[in-house]
């Protein structure tokens, strides 16, 4: 990427206001949607986040118009759109394959939306300049597909899907095909001309990381069900189920016995401050759900668990532990502290955070 | 490559067998091109020669201008000429939406339309024929009088031929990314059959066509049985008569159907090799972009 451009004026729009009301969606017997119901302000980008197969796919189709749904309702900017056809709803889509049209070059392709519309020759030319150049592609504008890289293909896919000034914007894992640099420069980008442009934006991935980079607010879904919707810091640090907990990020599922409303008392850890907020007496057996940073290691002299190895991430270092019933525990701690401990050698944790979740456990 | 080298020198097994043909170098290679050659090339200069045949074994042009100078000949060949262009119409008209409705919406069905498509090809064409009377007896003097009907069964006997090629072509594009694309951004199916979509099948819609032409022009059984005088019918009738002027009559079945196949290639070879030189130039730019 070598030019990029301030985004033009008149390419600045405000987003629209989406909601869903209790979406679902049948494969024969199979639920791919589950009463999903979401809200999102206008201007926001919302990541849907999930495994293979949770329904986040779906969940788009259905707001570009290009699958309907069994039950519920699609409001956006406050009208029902339900039964209204792709092609009438003015939304722009970036796919997860290469979607650009072979026969066209990255000008025609822009200015496809355009063209359909029977906007004239000037107009289309106009806008696809201005937009090729808020992707950075402007001395590419006479390149088929085929010439331009993955990168650059998923650019002017994205010009191509701003070109018609839609009043939301989809993206189905539009980085996924991409290698892991240029996926870390786009989703900038992505994220930079939504913006600036204020335009309301659902995307989907399965990417945890990218979803924490790049949301304001992350509905991560599981089995056709919305899980959590939140903002990443809470959805990250203050998941509503343990699914969230695992999905979002590494968690360690420990032992433990409750001591009090707001304390739990970890195997190898010791306390771990908790408002978990259910009814559990003190003395009952729990699991505790518990992030690898949130533990720190200090040496053992006989007793306890032991270090299997380590990973150099840069600013950490992430130590594989075993407990004494052989259980793994991941913890991630400084490069210093990591280097107060060997492999192979005894260790004892402590908390310096909370626990995510605390559960009954398991007869 | 350091995989490859000791699996070429070792030979033996499935891989190795080939790895040893490829072994024999050159000289094997242009062998085998040439008896290949030889076999289809052979026939078809023999033909040539005895149609140039005159009296005394002389050269002469005399079968091809009694040929041309009988009305039948050109007769014969419009007839085969308007069917074959109604044929192709109208599996045109049927296969684009049909394949490419089966390709976005129903793409478990795939296998049973390529089943079916294959049909004329193991159902004896008389039986086909017979079917084809019986079944339209009753349709309007307009159909079952004329070549119409004629077109009606080539259509499904030219089946295995354009629907296959239709097919691959389609499959060789991501059709329901594009259609997908094509919708969200606001096209109806006819702008985005117009400029989406049928573009980039061209050379399948091409493929498809030439081969059912072809078809259209060769075919004898069908057109005997219901009593047409098409152009491969007339060949078999001069055949009976004269036999210099029968191969004249094929060869130049041949060129008419060549002629049409040598155009394509070159038109889409030329279009290929104009976009591959831009294309290495802008390949190598995109890898430095990204």
């Amino acid at each position: 990427m070598s030019e990029t451009t301030e985004v033009p004026t008149s390419l600045g729009r405000g987003g629209v206001e989406v909601e869903l009301r209790s979406l679902s969606r049948f494969f024969k017997d199979t639920a791919a949607l589950k009463s999903l119901s979401m809200r999102a302000d206008p201007g926001e980008l919302v990541v849907l986040l999930g495994p293979s197969g949770c329904g986040k796919t779906t969940a788009l189709r259905m707001l570009a118009g290009l699958d309907a749904p069994d039950e519920g309702t699609i409001l956006i900017g406050g009208k029902d759109v339900t039964s209204l056809p792709a092609a009438k709803r003015n939304i722009g889509m970036v796919f997860q394959s290469y979607s650009l049209f072979p026969n066209m070059t990255a000008r025609e392709n822009v200015e496809f939306g355009l063209r359909v519309r029977g906007q004239r020759t000037k107009e289309r030319s106009d806008r696809s300049s201005e937009l090729l150049g808020l992707v950075g592609l402007s001395s590419m504008a006479d390149r088929f597909p085929h010439q331009l890289s993955g990168g650059q293909q998923q650019r002017v896919a994205l010009a191509r899907a701003l070109a018609i000034k839609p009043q939301l914007l989809l993206l189905d894992e539009p980085l996924s095909a991409l290698d892991a640099k240029v996926r870390a420069q786009l989703r900038e980008e992505i994220r930079r001309i939504q913006l600036e442009l204020g335009i309301t934006t659902f995307f989907v991935t399965h990417d945890q990381e990218e979803a924490l980079a790049l949301a304001d607010r992350i509905a991560v879904m599981h089995q056709g069900r919305l899980e959590q919707l939140d903002t990443p810091l809470a959805v990250y640090s203050n998941p509503a189920t343990e699914f969230v907990a695992e999905f979002v990020g590494t968690v360690n599922r420990l032992r433990g016995t409750v001591v009090d409303a707001e304390t739990v008392d970890v195997e190898l850890v010791g306390k771990v401050a908790h408002s978990y907020g259910q009814a559990l007496s003190p003395g009952s057996r729990v699991q505790v759900l518990i992030r690898p940073e949130s533990l720190g290691v200090t040496p053992a002299a006989d007793e306890g668990a032991e270090v299997i190895s380590r990973s150099f991430l840069g600013a950490s270092t992430k130590l594989s532990i075993r407990n004494p019933a052989g259980d793994p525990i991941v913890v991630e701690v400084s490069v210093a502290e990591a280097a107060g401990v060997a492999d192979s050698a005894k260790v004892r944790l402590f908390a310096r955070g909370e626990a995510l979740l605390v559960r009954p456990a398991l007869p | 490559m350091a995989t490859v080298t000791p699996d070429l020198q070792r030979g033996g097994g499935p891989g190795g067998e080939g790895s040893n043909v490829l072994r024999l170098g050159k000289p094997f290679r242009y062998t085998v091109l040439i008896l290949v050659g030889a076999f289809f090339i052979i026939p078809i200069v023999a033909s040539a020669r005895f149609s140039f045949l005159g009296n005394n074994n002389s050269f002469s042009f005399a079968a091809y201008t009694q040929l041309f100078g009988t009305p039948q000949f050109w007769s014969t060949l419009w007839l085969s000429v308007k069917v074959g262009v109604g044929t192709v119409a109208l599996t045109l008209v049927l296969l684009i939406p049909t394949v490419i409705f089966v390709h976005v919406r129903l793409p478990r069905l795939r296998r049973v339309f390529e089943s079916v498509s294959l049909l004329p090809l193991v159902i004896p064409s008389v039986v086909v024929t017979l079917g084809v009377i019986t079944s339209f007896r009753n349709l309007p003097n307009i159909i079952y009088g004329t070549p119409v009907i004629l077109a009606l069964e080539y259509v499904v006997l030219a089946l295995p031929y354009s629907y296959r090629t239709f097919d691959s072509a389609v499959q060789s594009i991501d059709l329901k990314t594009l259609v997908d694309a094509g919708q969200s951004l606001g096209a109806g199916w006819i702008k985005l059959l117009r400029f989406a979509i049928l573009p980039n099948l061209r050379a399948g819609l091409l493929g498809a066509s030439i081969l059912t032409f072809a078809f259209c022009l060769g075919e004898f059984a069908v057109a005997s049985l219901l009593s047409f005088t098409t152009f491969p019918v007339f060949l078999v009738q001069v055949g009976r008569l004269e036999a210099s002027q029968a191969v004249a009559l094929s060869l130049i079945a041949l060129i008419f159907t060549w002629i049409p196949l040598a155009l394509v290639m070159i038109v889409f070879s030329q279009r290929r090799g104009a976009r591959r030189g831009v294309g290495v130039e802008s390949a190598i730019e995109a890898a430095v972009a990204d």
